[in-house]
């Protein structure tokens, strides 16, 4: 299985541009993973990796072959790229039943019969529907539309799997149990799987790295946990999880702790990180990693709202003239509290002057 | 996996992929077939000679003499009155039906819906001699009121009498523009009116008419070209009188005078078509644009029904008098007249009831030929048009083609292009075909296929393109993933996909071209004598008898193929 090369890739839609020089290379047999809001350039992306979408520059290489090199004017059409991809919509083919979608791509590769079948039986076995070949598309569940439509975009060996948003039709509950199958069927093929999608839960569960867009950029490449413990950027942090962002100015560094004196309340709190004193900052803690304590401790507080949501309690706090989200296991928090968090719970960006 | 399969690979033929030559061969196709009569017609309405004369001069002399001496002013004022009249007795007659029908609690609304579909299935050359076997000055009922009342208070050889009859035919067409802007229309507009206060005829003025506006202006847009363009009516009312209009002008110029002033019909067609053109552009615009307007939601509202009291019994009566005399008596009539000797009530039909009528037409070889003449083309036709249309859709809709634009825009443009003109055109056309082409093709049923099949295109093309809107384009991207070329995707997936629209679109330009005529008029020759022109011809001759058989012949065939292909289409959904 190949790498996959893509840079400098570009997108203009007239006047718009979608997609600003974005680089990166999956490495073979990974599960890679464009994460961030609708209209962040994710799926133009996947279609200028599939061919459906020709790029206004740049080039992407799969093993030694070039699909798209805008300066050499390669342009390789999708039918000839030898991918697999799995839409959205599942866009299987209403007038074909299961086991003729799944011999059209055999078909035109001119497989022998046996060999069509084997591939046919040995795909559906593989997702658990055998038993539904000679079903109409119609006639299947949500799910199981899902997962012929995998086998079809397996059966004939593609070198790289494409998935467009594959769960965002299924229910909640189906959507986990799938995760958890398509993660396990990924990882025994060992196909280098290509994964879009704007579930920050999805793409933490499943991916070996994830890549955030925001805006047609990259904002940062990196394994889930590089994702959500580092983020690169205070937009990261803001897409990948909750995150509570508190201004304010470096008073003094300290080896590796600084300590910034909050623009919200004016108290002073101890973080990691690397400033320089005087210098603009944000601070940025998760609602998981606060404690709430009684007053006296950390910065004061008062409690404005609380919900409680099952596994835990939800709390939005004032802080000065600030609102802060704090997630607890406590329930019976009222009044004034005080805030606290340890410093290497919190990450530290610099502030461009505005 | 027991076998390494091969990615597909395509040829290319010069450097491009085969789907690039599919689509310049529609596009190359539909250029020729619209510019085919326009280009001759322009031609010839600046040269001083027939155009397959040699040493033709350019000269704007024909425009010339077009404005004053062929007595082309009475022509433009006639036509003006003429469209005008229409327009206004259309939009009189449309406007308070669409409100009426779906907008007011009338009793069987669902059945006068349904009534107003007529025109799909009756040309109005048949509806002209429907309503002249009636109200004609000789007609059944001129004369039942001549014996009442000593005069007839109409004449139906008059413009008025012209107008009324084309908007009666015309009508549909306004109401179906109406009655669908009324139905997507937000009926919680009306309750907003009625909390305020608004009696039922406060807010049928105040929120229901204003909202017709734009329906309005556009379909009388689209009626005032198409009574720019009809031949029938003005033929069979104002040609015997001396009343001519643009198509009749056209019509006597072009095929009764002995020796035809061809650049005189060049120049008058290039300035018809300038008009039709004019107006169909003005009206696609102002459809776009009103399009942007038009808001829709997710949630469906029941168009609310207002009660009007005695009013509903006043749209009743109306609507009853619309269907019945306006269409049920003269078809009614025209049939009854097929099976009778005399048609008059001053002596009881019934007295001469006959198969004479029928009899003449299946005992002259000519007139059993213009049947089979009429199916020929309509079934050939059909095909061919559709399948154009099918692929200019696909083109137009489903492809990266530099110039998908320019196929949907050629094949909607005859849209604009009067029939009497593409006859005129082709026939140039075909004159002018290098290396005797067009000779060949001069006067066969080939030739009309081509001049017919034109006319159907925008229906077929209209038919077809929103249902491929229905089907989602991940289908053919599925398909290129997978490794299928544009063209394969079309053969394998869209094209089966798009069966039940093409056969829609089948049925209905089968219908259309069994109905047309006009393009025949210059196309035609003795042996490709066709239903139209050949009523035309037994008319001429006062062959009224054979006439309604021919009329009733053509009805027949419409009804039985929409039934059954009707009951064809419904077995295949169920299956």
């Amino acid at each position: 299985m190949p790498d996959v090369r893509v840079s400098q890739l570009y997108k203009t839609f007239g006047d718009v541009t979608v997609l600003h020089e974005v680089d990166f290379t999956i490495r073979d047999g990974e599960f890679f993973t464009l994460l961030g809001p609708s209209g962040c350039g994710k799926s133009t992306t996947l279609n200028c990796i599939a061919g459906l979408e020709k790029p206004t520059g740049g080039t992407i290489t799969v093993g030694d072959t070039t699909f798209v090199d805008s300066t050499a004017k390669i342009f390789r059409t999708p039918e000839e790229r030898n991918l697999g991809m799995v839409f959205q919509s599942y866009a299987l083919w209403p007038h074909m039943t299961v086991a003729a979608n799944l011999a059209m791509p055999l078909t035109i590769r001119k497989a022998s019969k046996k060999d069509k079948q084997q591939r046919i039986a040995d795909a559906l076995d593989k997702v658990g529907l055998a038993h539904l070949a000679d079903r109409y598309p119609h006639q299947l569940s949500g799910g199981q539309q899902q997962r012929v439509a995998l086998a079809r975009a397996l059966v004939y060996s593609p070198s790289v799997l494409l998935l467009d948003e594959p769960l965002s039709n299924l229910d909640a509950k189906l959507r986990e149990q799938a995760r958890a199958w398509l993660k396990a069927l990924q990882a025994e093929l060992g196909i280098t799987t290509v994964y879009v999608t704007h579930d920050q839960d999805e793409a933490l569960a499943l991916s070996d790295r994830i890549a955030v867009m925001a805006d047609g950029r990259m904002l940062q490449i990196g394994t889930p946990k590089e994702i959500y413990e580092t983020p690169a950027a205070p937009e990261v942090a803001a897409f990948v999880g909750r995150c509570n962002f508190l201004h304010g100015q470096v008073e003094k560094t300290d080896d590796d702790h600084v300590h910034v004196r909050l623009d919200a309340c004016g108290e002073v709190v101890e973080v990691t990180g690397d400033a320089q004193p005087g210098q603009q900052v944000t601070v940025a803690v998760r609602p998981e990693r606060l404690t709430v304590g009684p007053t006296g401790t950390g910065l004061p507080c008062e409690i404005v709202t609380s919900a409680y949501v099952g596994s835990h309690h939800e709390y939005h706090l004032r802080l000065g003239d600030q609102t802060v989200q704090v997630q607890s296991p406590r329930g019976d928090l009222t009044g004034a509290v005080g805030l606290t968090f340890a410093p290497e719970a919190a990450l530290l960006y610099p502030r461009p002057l505005s | 996996m027991t076998t390494t399969l091969v990615t597909p690979r395509y040829r290319r033929f010069l450097g491009a992929g085969r789907e690039l030559w599919v689509q310049y061969a529609v596009l190359g196709l539909l250029a020729l077939l619209v510019l085919a009569p326009v280009v001759p017609t322009l031609y010839q309405s600046v040269l001083d000679r027939p155009l397959y004369e040699a040493g033709g001069i350019l000269t704007a002399d024909n425009y010339v003499r077009l404005f004053t001496d062929a007595g082309f002013g009475t022509v433009i004022l006639n036509t003006a009155l003429f469209a005008v009249g229409t327009t206004a007795l259309t939009l009189l007659i449309a406007v308070p039906m669409a409100i009426a029908v779906v907008r007011t609690k009338l009793p069987g609304a669902r059945l006068f819906a349904a009534a107003m579909q007529w025109p799909f299935f009756i040309s109005s050359l048949i509806l002209g001699f429907g309503w002249i076997t009636l109200y004609g000055p000789a007609g059944f009922v001129s004369t039942q009121v001549r014996s009442w009342i000593g005069t007839v208070p109409w004449n139906l050889y008059s413009i008025p009498g012209m107008a009324v009859t084309e908007a009666v035919a015309l009508a549909p067409i306004a109401y179906v523009f109406c009655a669908n802007a009324l139905r997507q229309s937000d009926a919680s507009l009306e309750s907003a009116a009625q909390v305020c206060g608004a009696g039922p005829l406060r807010i049928l003025f105040s929120v229901i008419v204003p909202m017709l506006r734009p329906p309005m202006v556009y379909s009388s847009i689209l009626v005032f070209s198409m009574s720019v363009e009809t031949l029938s009516v003005p033929l069979l009312y104002g040609q015997p009188v001396g009343i001519p209009v643009f198509s009749t002008f056209l019509y006597s110029n072009g095929l009764q005078s002995i020796n035809p002033d061809y650049g005189i019909l060049g120049a008058a067609s290039a300035l018809i078509l300038l008009v039709t053109v004019g107006l169909v552009a003005l009206q696609a615009k102002l459809l776009k644009d009103a399009q942007r307007f038009v808001s829709v939601r997710g949630k469906a509202t029941r168009p609310r029904r207002l009660d009007l009291g005695w009013i509903n019994w006043v749209s009743i009566v109306a609507i009853t008098f619309y269907v019945i005399f306006g269409a049920l008596l003269p078809i009614g009539g025209l049939i009854f007249r097929s099976f009778t000797l005399i048609f008059t009530p001053l002596q009881s039909p019934f007295k001469t009831l006959t198969g004479a009528n029928y009899e003449r037409i299946f005992t002259f070889d000519a007139y059993t030929r213009s049947i089979t003449n009429s199916l020929i083309i309509a079934a050939v036709g059909a095909v061919l048009v559709s399948a154009l249309s099918l692929l200019a859709v696909i083109v137009a809709r489903r492809s990266t083609f530099k110039y998908r634009r320019a196929v949907e825009y050629l094949a909607l443009a005859p849209q604009a292009m009067p029939g009497l003109i593409i006859g005129i055109g082709l026939f140039w056309a075909f004159a002018y075909a290098p290396f005797g082409a067009g000779s060949l093709i001069q006067g066969t049923l080939v030739a009309l296929i081509i001049g017919f099949g034109l006319r159907a295109l925008p229906s077929g093309f209209g038919s077809i393109a929103p249902s491929i809107m229905q089907l989602g384009a991940e289908l053919d991207n599925a398909a290129r993933v997978s490794g299928a070329d544009w063209v394969r995707t079309f053969t394998r997936i869209l094209g089966r996909l798009m069966v039940p629209a093409f056969a829609g679109a089948m049925i209905l330009t089968f219908v259309t071209m069994l109905k047309e005529y006009s393009p025949a008029i210059f196309l035609g020759s003795a042996d490709s004598n066709i239903l139209g022109t050949t009523m035309l011809e037994l008319w001429v001759q006062g062959n009224t008898g054979s006439v309604a058989a021919l009329a009733t012949i053509q009805i027949a065939i419409t009804a039985v193929f929409v039934g059954v292909a009707g009951l064809l289409m419904r077995g295949h959904h169920d299956a």
